[in-house]
């Protein structure tokens, strides 16, 4: 019973990330908060970036092949997934200095 | 950093020496906010090369408009290379990247070829551009129809021809992938399989980032031809320079 549970909790987590709820990133003086965070693999999700900045950024990842201008105070939601295990960089075209990592397990 | 500069252009120039028809576009490719230049050529064993230097911008997040140049030499020995048509590109896109299961574009682009007195006709080509993400690879798709504005029966008619590319996006830097460009000829005329043109090959493709000048891309590979109505062998390769606005 408690395994259904526990199963049915790590389902549920899961479905969240697939379904309304996006994760969210945020750029601000040059630094991405998070740096790094992890997504489920093999799932369909949403990333939410944030341009806190008082430039544009240009959000990019060659491995996920996704680019994205963003204006000063703008989100714009990027459709990502599913996704194979791995690390996957992501850093901001016009200031490449300023990067991540998302990593889906 | 600011050697860089005349560095990419003579690249670029270089480059500008060769594109006709392996067009290879991707629906998601609208370089929004930037301004893009690219220098595509292909040199086949015949003797043929194409080259051409395009320029473009994303006018919005969805639509792409670029005018091209294109200079041609004909397989042989002796021909010249000369201007062979002027054209202008616009690149929709139909859908969100990776909102659903497939992303797809709608690609037009108009060929004025009517130059130095040469009798060769304007060219509308129209094609629906398709690209699937699968985990680290991406695998695009173009079906292309285009018409020759000609009187001459032989010359006019609809024909079909399509591209295909799987990459694997191992790196920023270096991305391996596979493509073809076939063209099947007349839609009311086919030429059959080996009548028509089909070229397949490995190719290499990157990004280089150069700070606030922007980013390089590149592509080059070997394409083997898979018909008799095919070049034995084509070189191609690919700059682009895509420099934020």
């Amino acid at each position: 019973m408690r395994f259904a549970f526990l199963l049915l909790f790590c389902l549920s987590a899961v479905a969240a990330l697939a379904g309304d709820e996006p994760l969210r990133l945020v750029l601000h003086e040059h630094k991405f908060t998070p740096e790094q965070f992890d997504v489920p693999a093999h799932v369909k999700f949403r990333l939410l970036v944030k341009n806190d900045s008082d430039a544009d950024i240009e959000w990019e990842s060659d491995e996920l092949d996704r680019e994205e201008v963003i204006s000063p105070g703008e989100e714009r939601t990027i459709y990502l997934g599913p996704l194979d295990p791995g690390s996957y960089p992501f850093y901001d075209d016009r200031h490449s200095a300023s990067k991540g990592v998302l990593i889906a397990k | 950093m600011i050697r860089a500069g005349p560095l990419i252009a003579a690249l670029l120039l270089a480059g500008a020496a060769q594109a006709d028809e392996l067009r290879l576009v991707s629906p998601n490719e609208i370089d929004y906010r930037e301004l893009e230049i690219e220098s595509e050529n292909s040199a086949a064993t015949d003797g043929g090369r194409d080259y051409s230097l395009d320029l473009g911008t994303g006018v919005t997040r969805w639509w792409h408009l670029g005018a091209e140049f294109e200079w041609e030499r004909e397989a042989g020995p002796g021909n010249p290379t000369r201007l062979d048509g002027v054209q202008l590109e616009s690149l929709i896109r139909l859908t969100e990247p990776g909102e659903g299961w497939l992303d797809a574009g709608f690609y037009t682009e108009y060929t004025r070829s009517d130059l130095h007195g040469r009798e060769t006709p304007d060219d509308l080509l129209v094609g629906g551009v398709f690209l699937k993400d699968i985990g680290r690879t991406t695998h695009t798709l173009d079906l292309f129809l285009d018409r020759p504005f000609s009187p001459d029966e032989d010359v006019s008619g609809v024909r079909f021809s399509y591209t295909w590319q799987s990459r694997w996006n191992l790196w920023r830097q270096f991305a391996p992938a596979i493509e073809a460009f076939g063209q099947a000829g007349r839609i009311d005329r086919p030429d059959g399989f080996q009548g028509g043109q089909l070229i397949v090959g490995p190719v290499a493709t990157g990004t280089l980032l150069l700070g606030p000048i922007g980013k390089l891309r590149y592509e080059a590979g070997y394409l083997f031809g898979a018909t008799e109505a095919s070049p034995s062998g084509t070189v191609r390769w690919k700059l682009e320079m895509e420099i934020p606005l």
